[in-house]
């Protein structure tokens, strides 16, 4: 639904100007492929980062002292711009608190800062958030919009993935242990083959398994492709920032990728299993987990074997029948022992496996009665030992012990078409400079993801420093110095500043591929710091901010709205960790909230959330009815105030001015003002009025929380600094 | 990938624009709709009424879906050959067309009686009594097909052009094309089944948005109960009281805003939002009121039938909609597979006869009260499902159809179509399309150009490439158009 409204930012251009334009575009299809051949060859991104020094300071002005401002303020003075002033020390903690916490800071930690005389103050107050658990948390949403995370399998049964949550919480204990990232990427790549005794490693290259899954698919051979497509596609965009997918049916048409590229990218992964439940005991819990089975199966061995003569005689024979079904040519196939079967008939097993399994209902159903009887009591005296519980389990990837099937360019991405074989292998245009893959080509396949994993993490791969730093921007200033931040091709933005996203992509690798140290420099520079006023000059000048001349305001995301809705009414259950929560009514941080692809949280697609479908590198920020009807009438908001009035109104004899300036403290950290004041208290007294006469039995507490539902109404309240 | 709807500057955007010869004259155009400069933020709001670039026939859309895939050959396709051959085997057939490989059973004859009707002398099956009526207001495709055998990728097919999962619906690409006419209501309307018998497989990616932005996606109208999330005050908040807070709210955002030019149109837009939902609140539950419709309007659509209250309901709220700008209407027939919808597996008769009966009169009063309005010119009416059945049977104790992607029959009324017009053929068994087939991509490029869109034109760039709701393909089925 919707109906108003305004999609913000210079940064949606494009969509709105197909929106109202749409008519005109295909008429540009020539001269995009026309640039794509001429550009393609020497395109920014695909060129090694190169060495930058910083620009000579004009001045020695306290603007000038963080190098990052050093490229911005050149750029400002050539269009005889300067910045805008420092913003509050109120502002700056809002910032600060919401850019790395997703919260709000608390009124004493405002006051606290406010008060701060030491020269480090900001400095301090930096390390303090990156410190905080909640920094992880923030920031592994960010991250899970590009690994389209989901906890269930979409598709029409959209069945929940139990043990999915695991990679979310490897992925906001990353964040918070300031994983490096060059390893944070290898983990997820090929974690099961460079540690595969670390759970962690494990659990992360679930990240591979994340997309849409028609689980009982008719076609299992068509099922696992897509499940390569995707983790293909989601690789490059995520990793690399190119939209590779396109190569997947013919040469893409506008960056220089063929389909070549596709399939030899698409080849690393192409010996992997996909594991839905791979158990990952650490060494201690499995070898507890041994001991105990080994008890259990000793308790129970005389019921165990007798229901196995019971049942398995049964299921051979419903399995031959079910095989007996089948074409002569897939029963010959079922037949052949796995590591003598041919490509097409390993093709054809995975296909029609569905057909001939053979499940414990069936078995069920083909007891005799006298054998159903037995088998009961045999059950209920297996019960009377306990099983130990499953050992910890994640989706994950891991190779087979047999030789890797060959892989090859699929004719219009069509399995049934197979054209030229394929190695595992880089794309072409960004092999410049850039060592072979070192890997066992022949029998063992153990090493393809490491090969790819090693290479994304080279010092010397053109893209992905560069991708990385520029989302930290991105999420620091709302808009990425290359505003397409999963598109850095032919097609996708230029850099706004080149030569500062290089130097900071040196930055992060100098760090070893630390995030912090990167946070800490943005976040000190005088750029970051502007206030959100705008001379008349940078209007005219600088009417996009694209010379950042000044804050941009932007509006919270969806989880840190209903975040700090949770935070400032007291609600909050700060739990960290664990299994999602299905309940959408939950006092959990959203990041915990189970995202079930079939059924997203209303309060977070309302405010845009996206779909988990593919890898999202930006997000849109729609203002429309549903948002406004939310705040106005859902009984969750109408909770929350209530739930914020009953810590601010005071007592019925007390001056409203009191609860009045802590409903400000608690809602926007800061003070009202007089103003306000006398307008807070001539709302409170006319809608006490007006409940008492409609009969309210605690008019007094209506009205003010009538009054805290305004707060949390605010523009201001979501609109962060 | 991802869904790349941001622009590094306007000016390397404009560069690259400015570099095609069929833009030349962009920025110009930019200037003259106020995109460039400061208003950019003004004149962005996604749902603003946008004209169509070429002369529409339609300007909204009701599209009436027969979830499960209603039967060609038992509806409108009729087939003597099939009569005369009723319970022979059908030799080559290819038992994996439909779904239960294992039940195929010989050639079925319809087991509805069929007539002709209107001018057109159009057959019709006994099904359907009260649109036997209005054949001469209706434009058949007879030649209809799709890529899936299969409930949800055939639906995701013929709602958004591709059998997978997460692409754009026809209703997101008309109103992103289109705005919205309505100020007060969602501009792209869904309704489900209201007897507890499901959504459509894949539910709501049937209505999404896909890499569109998400004011495009389709508002689901919930079956029961309040129709629309949050659309009443809450307990304890009578309107007066709710108005003063909004009051309250307009006049600190306000202040908030002079204080902060940076962000100021994004503000208003805000500022506004809330006016809109207030407006909202009170346009739309007056709009599904249909109890407000005179007596004589009710029994038209069969309000007063209990066979087909919950459809008629349905139906008329759409008039309602589209009379006050709503752009498109889509309202699912059935649940669910199998018996919960048209998906007529085992006991067709039972099945068909059933959801004919709750469906039948109201799409008919429909018709007929549109056309008494003169807004069945400007309305686009559309009927059918994601595919049809197969000729033989599929065996059973009462005996059904199974799916078939080759072949099946929609319909088109009013919106500029050409009535009593049958397009295409199936073969002499009704079990493909043999005769100026009509793939789903010319079926939306045709629904595209009775809105006065180029289906070729309406383009979003996304993860790298332009693109469409008819992809590489899709031809308008011009013989149809009045």
């Amino acid at each position: 639904m919707s109906a108003t409204a305004s999609i913000s930012g210079a940064r949606h251009v494009r969509s709105l100007l197909s929106g109202a334009l749409g008519l005109l575009f295909l008429a540009g299809t020539a001269w995009r492929e026309r640039a794509a051949a001429d550009e393609a060859g020497n395109h920014w991104a695909f060129q090694p980062v190169r060495p930058v020094a910083l620009p000579a300071s004009a001045s020695a002005d306290a603007a000038n002292r963080n190098p990052i401002d050093r490229f911005l303020l050149e750029d400002l003075a050539r269009h005889d711009l300067a910045l805008s002033p420092t913003a509050s020390r109120e502002q700056l903690i809002r910032r600060a608190s919401f850019g790395l916490t997703g919260l709000p800071p608390t009124p004493d930690e405002v006051d606290a800062f406010v008060r701060d005389p030491a020269p480090d103050a900001w400095e301090r107050l930096i390390d303090r958030l990156l410190a905080s658990p909640h920094y992880g948390e923030r920031w592994a949403r960010h991250w899970l919009d590009l690994a389209r995370y989901a906890e269930s399998d979409g598709f029409e049964h959209d069945a929940l993935r139990p043990h999915a949550w695991r990679y979310r919480d490897y992925v906001v204990a990353s964040f918070n242990e300031d994983k490096p990232y060059d390893r944070f990427l290898q983990e997820q790549i090929a974690g099961d083959e460079l540690w595969p005794d670390q759970p962690a490693a494990l659990v992360a290259t679930g990240f591979n398994l994340l997309g849409p899954d028609m689980v009982d698919s008719a076609d299992q051979v068509q099922r696992r492709l897509n499940t390569l497509n995707d983790m293909t596609d989601t690789t490059a965009a995520v990793a690399l920032g190119l939209t590779f997918g396109c190569a997947r049916c013919h040469d893409h048409k506008s960056e220089p990728f063929t389909q070549r590229d596709y399939y030899s990218l698409q080849a690393f992964f192409g010996p992997a299993e996909f594991h839905r439940e791979l158990p990952i005991p650490t060494a201690e819990e499995k070898s507890r987990h041994e001991t105990a089975l080994a008890e259990y199966n000793a308790a129970t061995l005389p019921q165990q074997r007798e229901i196995e003569e019971i049942e398995a005689p049964l299921r051979q024979r419903l399995r031959e029948e079910k095989l007996a079904r089948l074409s002569e040519d897939a029963q010959l196939a079922h037949r052949t022992p796995r590591e003598k079967r041919t490509r097409e008939q390993e093709g054809t097993v995975q296909e029609t496996a569905p057909q001939v399994e053979v499940s414990a209902a069936e078995v069920t159903r083909a007891l005799s009665k006298a054998e159903t009887l037995r088998r009961e009591v045999l059950l209920e005296e297996l019960k009377q030992t306990p099983r130990p519980p499953a050992l910890p389990a994640a989706m994950a990837l891991r190779n087979p012990p047999h030789a890797a099937a060959d892989m090859f360019v699929l004719f219009r991405g069509d399995y049934t078409q197979p054209r030229e074989q394929v190695q595992p292998g880089f794309p072409q245009v960004l092999r410049a400079g850039v060592p072979a893959p070192e890997f066992p080509q022949a029998a063992a396949d153990g090493g393809r993801r490491t090969a790819l994993a090693r290479w994304l993490t080279a010092r010397n791969n053109p893209l992905t420093a560069r991708v990385m730093v520029n989302r930290l921007w991105q999420h620091h200033f709302g808009t990425g110095l290359v505003a397409t931040p999963n598109d850095f091709g032919v097609q996708g933005a230029r850099p706004t500043h080149p030569e500062l996203l290089d130097w900071l992509a040196a930055q992060l690798i100098r760090n070893d591929w630390h995030l912090k140290p990167l946070h800490r420099l943005i976040m000190n520079s005088a750029i970051y710091r502007q206030a959100a006023t705008a001379s008349r000059e940078a209007l005219d000048r600088d009417p996009d901010n694209a010379l950042l001349s000044r804050r941009t305001p932007r509006r919270l995301e969806a989880e840190a709205i209903r975040d700090t809705l949770l935070a400032v009414t007291g609600e909050w259950d700060a739990h960290r960790y664990g299994p999602g929560v299905r309940d959408s009514g939950s006092a959990r941080r959203s990041v915990y909230l189970t995202v079930k692809r079939s059924q997203l949280i209303p309060v977070l697609q309302a405010f845009d959330a996206p779909e988990p479908l593919v890898s999202q590198g930006t997000r849109p920020t729609t203002t429309v009815a549903p948002q406004a009807l939310f705040l106005m009438n859902s009984p969750e908001a109408r909770r929350w105030a209530a739930a914020l009035a009953g810590l601010v109104a005071p007592l019925p004899d007390g001056s409203p001015d009191a609860g009045l300036t802590e409903a400000y403290w608690r809602a926007l950290t800061r003070p009202p003002s007089e103003q306000e004041l006398a307008d807070g208290r001539e709302f409170l007294a006319a809608q006490q009025a007006r409940h008492s006469a409609s009969g309210n039995a605690d008019p007094r507490r209506a009205a003010w929380t009538d009054f805290t539902q305004v707060l949390l109404s605010l523009n201001e309240f979501i609109y962060a600094d | 990938m991802q869904t790349e709807t941001s622009l590094a500057s306007r000016r390397d955007w404009l560069r690259r624009a400015g570099s095609g010869a069929g833009l030349l004259g962009l920025a110009g155009l930019l200037q003259d709709q106020g995109l460039l400069g400061r208003t950019l933020a003004a004149a962005a709001d996604p749902m603003a009424p946008r004209p169509s670039p070429f002369p529409a026939r339609a300007k909204s859309v009701i599209w009436l879906f027969m979830n499960g895939g209603p039967s060609q050959v038992d509806t409108w396709d009729y087939k003597p050959e099939l009569i005369r051959r009723d319970g022979q085997p059908l030799e080559g057939f290819d038992n994996k067309t439909g779904f239960f490989t294992e039940s195929v059973g010989p050639l079925m004859k319809s087991p509805f009686a069929w007539a002709q009707h209107g001018e057109s002398g159009t057959w019709v099956s006994d099904l359907f009594p009260h649109l036997a009526r209005h054949v001469d207001r209706m434009a058949f495709l007879h030649s209809c097909h799709t890529e899936s055998n299969n409930h949800s990728p055939a639906l995701f097919m013929i709602n958004t052009g591709s059998t997978r999962m997460g692409f754009p619906c026809v209703g997101s690409w008309i109103t992103y094309g289109l705005g919205s006419e309505s100020r007060n209501l969602p501009a792209f309307v869904v309704m489900s089944d209201p007897l507890d018998r499901g959504l459509p497989k894949g539910n709501a990616s049937n209505w999404g948005a896909g890499f569109l932005p998400s004011v495009y996606q389709g508002t689901w109208l919930r079956p029961k109960g309040e129709p629309m999330d949050n659309l009443r005050p809450p307990p304890g908040l009578d309107p007066a009281a709710q108005r003063a807070q909004l009051d309250l709210l307009a006049s600190l955002n306000r202040r908030h805003q002079n204080q902060a030019p940076a962000g100021g149109e994004e503000l208003g837009a805000r500022i506004e939002s809330f006016e809109l939902a207030y407006r909202m609140q009170a346009a739309a539950p007056e709009t599904f009121a249909v109890d407000r419709e005179p007596e004589f309007i009710q029994q038209l659509y069969g309000l007063d039938q209990p066979q087909c209250r919950h459809f008629a309901a349905q139906c008329l709220m759409a008039r309602r909609m589209v009379e006050r700008g709503v752009r498109f209407v889509q309202i699912y027939s059935g649940g669910m597979e199998n018996q919960r919808s048209w998906d007529g597996h085992e006991d067709l008769v039972g099945n068909h006869r059933g959801f004919a009966l709750e469906t039948d009169q109201p799409i008919a009063g429909l018709l007929a009260d549109l056309e008494q309005r003169g807004m069945l010119d400007e309305t686009l009416v559309i009927w059918g499902g994601e595919f049809g059945r197969l000729p033989v049977s599929q065996k059973g104790g009462k005996p059904g159809r199974d799916h078939n992607p080759h072949a099946f029959t929609y319909w088109m009324a009013g919106g500029g179509v050409r009535g009593g017009f049958h397009h295409g053929a199936t073969d002499d068994l009704g079990h493909k399309a043999v005769q100026q087939k009509v793939s789903v991509n010319d079926l939306h490029a045709t629904i595209l150009h009775l809105l006065g869109i180029d289906h070729e034109q309406l383009t979003y760039f996304h993860s790298g490439r332009h693109f469409r709701l008819t992809d590489v393909a899709g031809d308008v089925v011009k013989s149809i158009i009045a």
